[in-house]
């Protein structure tokens, strides 16, 4: 270590690259906490835990027993075992004595992406809450049409502070916390979403997944989604290389499209089960959206099939194409923001490339993943590790090879969520069995050695 | 890598070796490729070798005539890097070389067989109906020339059947149902306007499949340790499948429900837990 701390001072060696060294060390020995242990007071599985984003030092988790407690992940309350083990206790619960609690499960749990001031739930009772962290009050109430899956806010946004909501009903909500109301729906879904994601790389994309299976990316400053991800497109490799774009057209089908004709403007082609929609949806890429599906709209209402006339933007709810054989329980977008990895109940997990839409097929090894809840993924920084919840124990993908790289077994019962907090390298598990479980880089333990004292705090 | 000469294959100790293989001696190597022991062709280099050597191994089954057609689950216990896999098959199906089916016995199962196999079957399924003297046949032919040559993914919509069967002749309702009576296509359960492709005849195949997976997994269960070395498991034959043992033991490692272990006495195999 000195030695590296040296090259690092005479310049051989760069900062960055020094510091990602330490870090991708640290993270290769993750394993469960010798010296810190969270005490969690929920009666429940836990469902959903988020570590802030500005501080990285709260950790919120919400329960199935309607419980959410917040936890001080950095100053423990508690030394034991001779100053070894910290104890972090929660600074404070809300349970089912509180005034403004939920009546039913807490499915996902989320911090204000601004400051910590306020913390948003969503719960199976049908509403969303958002908190006042200071004096623990709910400040805002929303009621939405069903079981609301999950929750989320955009990390980037400056110009609005709407909540996305999945539910189970077939429509994404959007609220918005300035003005207490619901800004618009966002249709296209056929069945319940069960995860919602902001785009990394700009404040207005959203991406959610659903339980019929689908993985649509939403502008939603626009009607409809603009890309429906399908598992059949797909690619070989990080990016499509230019050839290989035209290795992926097949053979135009004239008398099903002859829309496209009209058009002009792309030489990719729609394959089996897609229809106008993914056409414009690809011609999008080439030429600006709108003038094309609006030419394209004429043409649609000749046709037999559809019987009525659609809004150009709502063309995407005909498009049927399936990211997984079964419902897409867990979406994660990497740190770049160019990649997503999306988890099915059809235990697959598929990383796919945000801006061709297309399948990498990169085969992550997985035998059964959890079916009936959603799951919350975690990403290391720079994308090179991807944490799933399989089942009783949490495995750590490489991103890029589907390896499993490590396998983190403690829980007792099925893991719900994890989050990977990036300025410690530390992963945080909730789990049915109510636990949350600390992992954290090895630190050995030399009863009579003073070093190691010393060797903890510098690393803080 | 060491290269094996074809005509010497003599069975080792029970060690696990990679075998390459050149295309000329493929022929060869098809007698002794069916009396190998699965221990000694457990892994392979590349996705088309093991296609080959798993089709060269496919079970000879006397009372329904279906050419072979190896499971997903089969190359992934066969070559290690399951994403090599993926891309492979990705371009072996998009230059047309094979065809991929999705199977309804369980989660992910998908079927690949070679094209001239699968036109094979459909001809076979042809004459069968022929001689059951069903009309209308022509429309197997409009199918294999129009729909197989242009759609390479497993499933097709009904707008693009018709539009593609209409480039042959003009296409009627009962047309259709003799399709999927001949075991081409298949009607989705979830979207009534959508089908997936089928190879024909194989629906004893995949009962066998279903339930031959259920027995052996419940001879495994069985057991106090819920293991078998595998060389003692392979002799065993199963009671309701027509496939064979060696057929079933690949899908399930490849599917994850089994894994091997190496011990001095060769590769034991165990049902695996999560």
């Amino acid at each position: 270590m000195w030695k590296e701390i040296e090259k690092r001072e005479s310049g051989r060696v760069r900062p960055r690259s020094f510091a990602n060294r330490v870090k991708s060390s640290r993270v290769a020995s993750l394993q469960l906490s010798n010296h810190k242990d969270i005490v969690s007071p929920h009666k429940g599985s836990v469902n959903s835990l988020q570590v802030d984003l500005t501080e990285g030092r709260y950790l919120l988790s919400g329960a199935s027993d309607a419980s959410a407690a917040v936890y001080d992940v950095q100053q423990p309350q508690k030394l034991e075992g001779g100053g070894l083990i910290a104890k972090h206790k929660p600074i404070f619960v809300i349970d089912k004595q509180h005034e403004h609690r939920h009546k039913y499960a807490i499915s996902s749990a989320i911090w204000y992406p601004i400051d910590t001031g306020l913390f948003v739930t969503g719960s199976y009772d049908h509403y969303i809450k958002v908190w006042d962290t200071n004096s623990t009050q709910a400040v805002m109430n929303f009621k939405m049409p069903g079981k609301v899956y999950s929750t989320s806010m955009s990390s980037l946004a400056t110009s609005h502070m709407l909540i996305a909501a999945g539910t189970e009903d077939v429509q994404v909500r959007l609220c918005d916390i300035a003005s207490g109301a619901f800004a618009h729906t966002l249709s296209g879904h056929r069945d319940g979403v069960m995860t919602v994601q902001w785009s990394n790389s700009s404040e207005y994309v959203l991406v959610t997944g659903g339980c019929d299976g689908a993985i649509r990316f939403w502008d939603i400053r626009r009607a409809g989604c603009f890309r429906v991800l399908d598992q059949s497109h797909s690619q070989l490799g990080r990016r499509p290389p230019l050839l290989e774009r035209s290795a992926m057209t097949k053979v135009f089908v004239s008398c099903v499209v002859t829309c496209i004709c009209i058009l002009g403007s792309t030489s990719r082609s729609s394959s089996g089960g897609q229809n106008m929609s993914k056409a414009t949806a690809v011609s999008r890429k080439s030429s600006h959206g709108n003038g094309a599906k609006h030419s394209g709209s004429n043409r649609i209402s000749a046709k037999g099939s559809i019987k009525h006339r659609l809004h150009p933007g709502m063309l995407s709810s005909q498009d049927r194409a399936t990211a997984h054989y079964g419902a897409v329980t867990g979406l994660k977008i990497s740190e770049d923001g160019m990649y997503l990895f999306s988890a099915g109940s059809d235990s697959r997990l598929r990383l796919w490339d945000i801006e061709s839409g297309c399948n990498t097929l990169v085969n992550f090894e997985t035998v059964r993943l959890q079916t009936n809840k959603p799951i919350q993924l975690s990403v290391s920084e720079d994308s090179a590790l991807v944490f799933v919840p399989c089942m009783t124990v949490v495995k750590a993908f490489d991103f890029w090879s589907g390896k499993t790289y490590f396998t983190f077994r403690g829980h007792y019962e099925y893991v719900n969520c994890c989050c990977y907090s990036a300025l410690d390298q530390e992963l945080y598990t909730g789990g049915n069995d109510r636990q949350i479980l600390v992992w954290s880089p090895f630190i050995s333990y030399e009863a009579d050695e003073g070093t190691t004292r010393n060797e903890d705090s510098w690393s803080d | 890598m060491s290269t094996q000469d074809p005509s010497s294959s003599s069975p080792s100790k029970g060690t696990k070796r990679r075998r390459d293989e050149e295309e000329a001696a493929a022929a060869d190597d098809a007698e002794t490729a069916a009396s190998e022991s699965l221990e000694q062709s457990l892994t392979f280099s590349d996705t088309l070798v093991a296609l080959r050597m798993m089709r060269a191994q496919f079970p000879h089954i006397d009372k329904v005539s279906i050419r072979p057609f190896v499971l997903r689950s089969q190359l992934y216990s066969s070559v290690v890097d399951r994403t090599q896999v993926d891309r492979e098959l990705e371009s072996l199906r998009r230059t047309k070389v094979l065809r991929i089916f999705k199977l309804n016995t369980g989660q992910d199962d998908h079927a690949i067989m070679f094209l001239d196999d699968y036109l094979n079957q459909i001809e076979r399924a042809v004459k069968r109906m022929e001689e059951k003297n069903v009309h209308d046949l022509e429309v197997f032919e409009w199918f294999k020339i129009h729909v197989i040559d242009t759609r390479l993914e497993p499933n097709i919509s009904h707008q693009d059947l018709c539009s593609l069967l209409s480039l042959g002749g003009k296409v009627k309702d009962n047309q259709i149902s003799v399709l999927i009576n001949g075991g081409v296509i298949i009607r989705q359960l979830i979207d009534p306007s959508m089908y997936w492709f089928a190879i024909p005849n194989v629906g004893s195949m995949l009962k066998g499949l279903s339930q031959g997976r259920k027995e052996l997994l419940s001879l495994l269960s069985r057991r106090r340790y819920k293991e078998m070395l595998l060389a003692s498991l392979e002799k065993k034959r199963l009671r309701l499948s027509p496939l064979d043992m060696r057929f079933h033991l690949r899908d399930l490692i490849g599917s994850g429900h089994l894994k091997t272990i190496k011990t001095p006495t060769g590769l034991v195999v165990r049902i695996s837990k999560e």
